[in-house]
């Protein structure tokens, strides 16, 4: 509950800052917050966009959270991200199924190079990740212009998926399965026995071995997890909103996982909110800069100060 | 050919002091993911006071870096995710609002020179020829034995800071002044993170920084010849070959290699 | 210390605890300039925080202390920079102030040094990582020499050396005694100490218990004073079971550090119960008392599980949903046992597995042991705890350097285990 109250008062003090970061521009503080609050939440349309926005942000969170669980930074959730739209629009004719299981099993493998590479030559998986992630993003250059490019060669981007996903009301599927996968991965994490060793495994591996943990194994398993559920992330990102693959598909995903995994506490349940938050607030800068001329790189900023709280405030309570 | 390397040379500046930056900062222990956003910051700075503008940005940003990490002991990774988000945010907002007063250009380009050549030369005394580098190497490797010896890891992590805030915010003032004609958003395109790999690629040498950054720039250079010889699809596996290599480096294939023993650990 | 020498260190009526435990208990003695003197007893008889306390590295809880200003200490742990070559480490402890050095004048600089200590150490371009374990101690010594200290403090030096290397050290040391350097010498091994030490300080239980600067104490009365209570463990031994061909609880003691860990690792499979002596890494603190419990059995029926074990191991908990790391260490010392011992283990390796607990634990923890033995598992009982082994085992063997002693009944233990743990036998 404490940490939920951290999170609640990480996100306020964002907004906080970023009225205040407004006004010293001269804009009413209170006008960009309403604006963001409208643009977000304000309409069924607003909300639908916010919904549609969280679903990239919650996977690739969930992947942090799942690899920091078992002691691993997963910082390539891009590079999954995009491995697994690949697989997803190859895989995209033989249905929807198909192709969420093949990018599932992509971004597993490409996570795994990984935690492989951790495995047999002790490389760290925070450089080996950033690495795969520029090898991720041009090999999807390099499909988008070559292999894969539009029958039509007009521009760089792939022809649309085969199959997409529906959508239930307004909103597409991949809303209703991300949070499914969310709970899915807390009780993986929290109901049962792999879970409890992943975690182990992470808080302390030293004492996981003397229990009899594999840990090596454990992190293999924990990352290939981690990759999946990013893995994922890129399917329903292609075949629910952009159905085309292009260069800056993934742009930034990754490393806004890793703002929604710590805001929401690691935890996954808590990730759905953070998410949510952080998709309102995406939606809403857009909002934003169409109708007051206000930079909506103001999303990215308060995902900044978010963090720099939660950081912040974990250190007070670590030294109380 | 030649005028393909010349080109490289040039544009791959701001690569090179990022990568010396960040070479130095690593060797003292520390990984700083937030150098892409020092260098976007200093940038920013540059376009708005020059050379000293630039070089406060990235003071500014190191700061921080080293308020979260060396005395707050947060989490390298995720100060430095925190820091690159924030100035990315933060200077587009500026950007859109300030209406781009922008410093002069640079008509003659002495930072080139700087980053080839003097950089170089200083940072392979300062850290192998110096009883100060023999400190700032210790607190990479193993700060306990360096406290057993009465020395303050802290104190040359935070040295480390302000040399790479130093050298990042020359290659921010090159970014904005010298290569364009002032700020733009995100204009760092990623190349904090490319300045990772080469230390890496680099095996955290001076040598190999250098060697580094001049095969990933050329690598990036020869893009635009392929594109315009209209081998535009090539060109993205070429761009992807040094990060493979890289990896290739990180997992010993190629030989030894060693990452600073105490990389990416806190001081407690 | 004899009545020329002026007292270099002197201290009166020192005592540190460590919460219930007495590290040093009204600890008085002095050391004259000098004199070499052997300070030993068992691992955790106090010597190392003692000498932690005279070189200012911790506070003493009460009485005085007068020492040198320059005090060279080396600890039992290195503090070497692996990756760095022998020089770089030199230079890394006694360069105070910026200069230009290149790697060859370093190394220099690095072998006059190394001349003027008198050690031998060739080839300066090593790194620490690839010396061997004596050339790590040698270098560790030669730091602590270049700085010309009036009081060396050598911290358990030979315990990782060769003979050939232990002779060079003792050579080393009396020269500097000869020059006027004090030296006090922390070790666990009687003939080693009194190879070189004029006058020896036993301390057992943060007490001094015997110093031969009061004369006519033999190597084996200092053995018997070091180790203690063994005749009073012997006498309340339990009737003896008819001997099997391998007994159910063996003991395996020695003072700490002679290859115990390496030994517990190599016979620990993956279906071995095991309780290690690496306490602070038993349990996971941040989970529960029934998560920890789970870890080796399973989610399933882990909250029941853990309920049972808790009412039959008498673990002091609000329940099975406390989380482990708030358990005393006597509880948290239960859990583990609850742990491993419920899924009958074929083989039980327990390390030191009373060591800080209060008596009650204890009694519990050996009433534990002796029924999974009786129960029909082997059990592996390393300890250096005599009173314990003979208290418990069945059978005994000592482990001095690595090396096992011939397997001994108690009634043979009693009269030999001193001498092999202190290698004199």
């Amino acid at each position: 509950m404490k940490r939920a109250l951290v999170a609640a008062a990480a996100s306020a003090a964002s907004l906080a800052l970023l009225a205040f970061v407004a006004a010293t521009f001269g804009h009413s503080p209170l006008l960009v917050l309403r604006t963001l609050f409208e643009g977000s939440i304000g309409s069924s349309f607003a909300i639908e966009g916010t919904l549609t926005k969280s679903v990239p942000l919650l996977l690739t969170g969930l992947s942090v959270v799942i690899a920091f669980r078992a002691g691993a930074w997963n910082i390539g959730a891009e590079g999954q991200f995009i491995a697994g739209a690949i697989a997803a629009l190859l895989a995209s004719r033989f249905g929807n199924v198909a192709a969420i299981l093949a990018a599932a099993i992509a971004g597993a493998a490409w996570a795994s190079i990984a935690s492989l590479m951790r495995l047999w030559r002790n490389a760290p998986e925070v450089l080996t990740t950033i690495l795969l992630n520029f090898i991720a993003i041009h090999l999807l250059g390099w499909c988008v212009n070559g292999p894969l490019r539009e029958a039509s060669g007009q521009y760089p981007q792939s022809d649309p998926a085969s199959s997409s996903l529906p959508a239930i009301g307004s909103v597409y599927v991949g809303v209703p399965l991300s949070i499914v996968i969310a709970v899915a991965m807390w009780w993986l994490l929290y109901r049962t026995t792999e879970g409890l060793r992943l975690r182990a495994t992470g808080f302390n591996a030293g004492a996981a071995r003397y229990a009899g943990i594999n840990t090596g194994w454990q992190l293999f398993r924990a990352m290939a997890i981690s990759g999946a559920v990013a893995g994922i992330g890129g399917a329903f990102e292609l075949l629910g909103v952009t159905h085309r693959l292009f260069e800056r598909f993934a742009a930034g995903y990754g490393y806004s996982g890793i703002a929604v995994a710590l805001l929401g506490q690691l935890h996954p349940l808590a990730n759905i909110a953070s998410a949510l938050f952080f998709a309102a607030l995406t939606t809403g800068a857009g909002e934003l800069q169409r109708s007051a001329g206000i930079s909506s790189a103001i999303a990215t900023l308060g995902q900044a100060m978010a963090i720099l709280v939660v950081i912040a405030v974990s250190w007070r309570r670590r030294n109380a | 050919m030649l005028s393909v390397i010349a080109l490289a040379v040039v544009a791959s500046t701001p690569l090179l002091l990022c990568v010396e930056g960040e070479l130095v900062v690593q060797r003292s222990g520390m990984i700083n993911l937030g150098v892409e956003g020092m260098l976007l910051a200093a940038a920013f700075g540059a376009s708005i006071g020059g050379v000293s503008g630039a070089v406060a940005a990235a003071v500014f940003v190191a700061f921080l870096f080293g308020l979260f990490t060396i005395v707050l002991d947060a989490d390298q990774i995720v100060t430095g995710t925190a820091l690159n988000l924030l100035v990315l945010g933060g200077t587009s907002l500026a950007y859109r609002e300030m209406q781009s007063r922008t410093a002069q250009p640079i008509r003659l380009d002495l930072i080139t020179p700087v980053a080839w050549i003097v950089a170089p030369i200083v940072l392979a005394v300062l850290l192998w020829s110096t009883t100060t580098g023999l400190r700032l190497r210790a607190a990479g490797e193993d700060p306990n034995a360096m406290r057993a010896a009465r020395w303050s890891p802290a104190r040359y992590r935070w040295m480390a800071l302000a040399i790479e805030a130093v050298l990042v915010g020359l290659a921010g003032t090159h970014l904005a002044l010298a290569q364009s004609n002032g700020f733009a958003e995100n204009m760092s395109a990623g190349r904090g993170f490319i300045a990772l790999s080469v230390v890496i690629f680099g095996r955290w040498s001076v040598r190999g920084s250098i060697a580094g950054t001049a095969l990933f720039g050329i690598a990036a250079a020869l893009q635009y010849a392929l594109q315009a010889a209209n081998q535009g699809i090539a060109f993205h596996l070429l761009l992807a070959t040094p990060y493979v290599v890289t990896l290739l480096i990180l997992c010993g294939v190629t030989g030894r290699v060693r990452a600073p023993e105490a990389l990416g650990k806190s001081l407690r | 210390m004899g009545p020329t020498t002026r007292a270099m260190l002197s201290l009166r009526g020192i005592t540190k605890s460590f919460g219930a435990t007495r590290a040093a208990d009204d600890v008085t003695f002095s050391v004259g300039s000098g004199e070499i003197v052997g300070l030993i007893g068992e691992n955790g008889a106090g010597k190392t925080t003692l000498m932690r306390i005279v070189a200012g590295e911790m506070a003493a809880d009460s009485g005085e202390i007068v020492a040198p200003p320059r005090i060279g200490m080396v600890h039992q742990h290195f503090a070497l920079v692996s990756h760095f070559s022998i020089a770089e480490n030199l230079a890394l402890a006694s360069e105070r102030d910026f200069r230009f050095v290149s790697s060859h004048r370093l190394e220099r600089e690095a072998e006059t040094t190394i001349r003027e200590s008198g050690i031998d150490l060739p080839d300066v371009s090593r790194r620490a990582s690839d010396l061997s374990v004596g050339e790590r101690a040698k270098l560790e010594l030669i730091k602590a020499v270049t700085s010309d200290p009036e009081l060396l403090i050598l911290d358990e030096p030979t315990s990782v050396l060769t003979p050939i290397e232990c002779a060079g050290l003792f050579r080393l040391m009396r020269r500097l005694a000869a020059s006027g350097t004090t030296i006090v010498f922390i070790s666990h091994k009687i003939p080693e100490v009194m190879e070189v030490a004029e006058r020896l300080v036993v301390m057992r239980r943060g007490e001094v218990v015997a110093d031969t600067s009061a004369p006519g104490l033999t190597a084996d009365e200092i053995a018997e004073t070091m180790v203690g209570g063994v005749d009073a463990g012997f006498s309340r031994q339990r009737e003896s079971k008819p001997r099997t061909p391998a007994p159910p609880l063996l003991a395996i003691v020695g003072v700490a550090g002679n290859g115990q860990r390496e030994l517990a690792e190599t016979l620990r499979g993956a279906n071995t119960a095991f309780i290690p002596e690496d306490r602070a890494n038993a349990l996971i603190a941040e989970m529960t008392i029934a998560e920890n419990i789970a870890l080796r059995n399973g989610r399933r029926g882990a909250r029941e599980r853990a309920e049972r074990l808790i009412e039959s191991y008498r673990i002091k908990a609000t329940g099975p949903g406390q989380l482990a790391g708030t358990l005393s260490g006597g509880n948290q010392q239960k859990v583990v046992l609850a742990r491993e011992l419920d899924r009958r283990p074929k083989l039980l390796i327990a390390s030191e597995p009373t060591r800080g607990l209060d008596i009650e634990a204890t009694r519990f923890v050996h009433e534990q042991l002796r029924r999974a033995a009786d129960d029909g598992a082997e059990v592996l009982l390393i300890t250096s705890d005599l009173g314990e082994a003979f208290k418990l085992a069945d059978a005994i063997q000592v482990i001095y350097r690595g090396k096992l002693s011939p397997r001994m009944s108690r009634e043979e233990a009693a009269t030999r285990v001193a001498k092999l743990m202190a290698g004199i036998a």
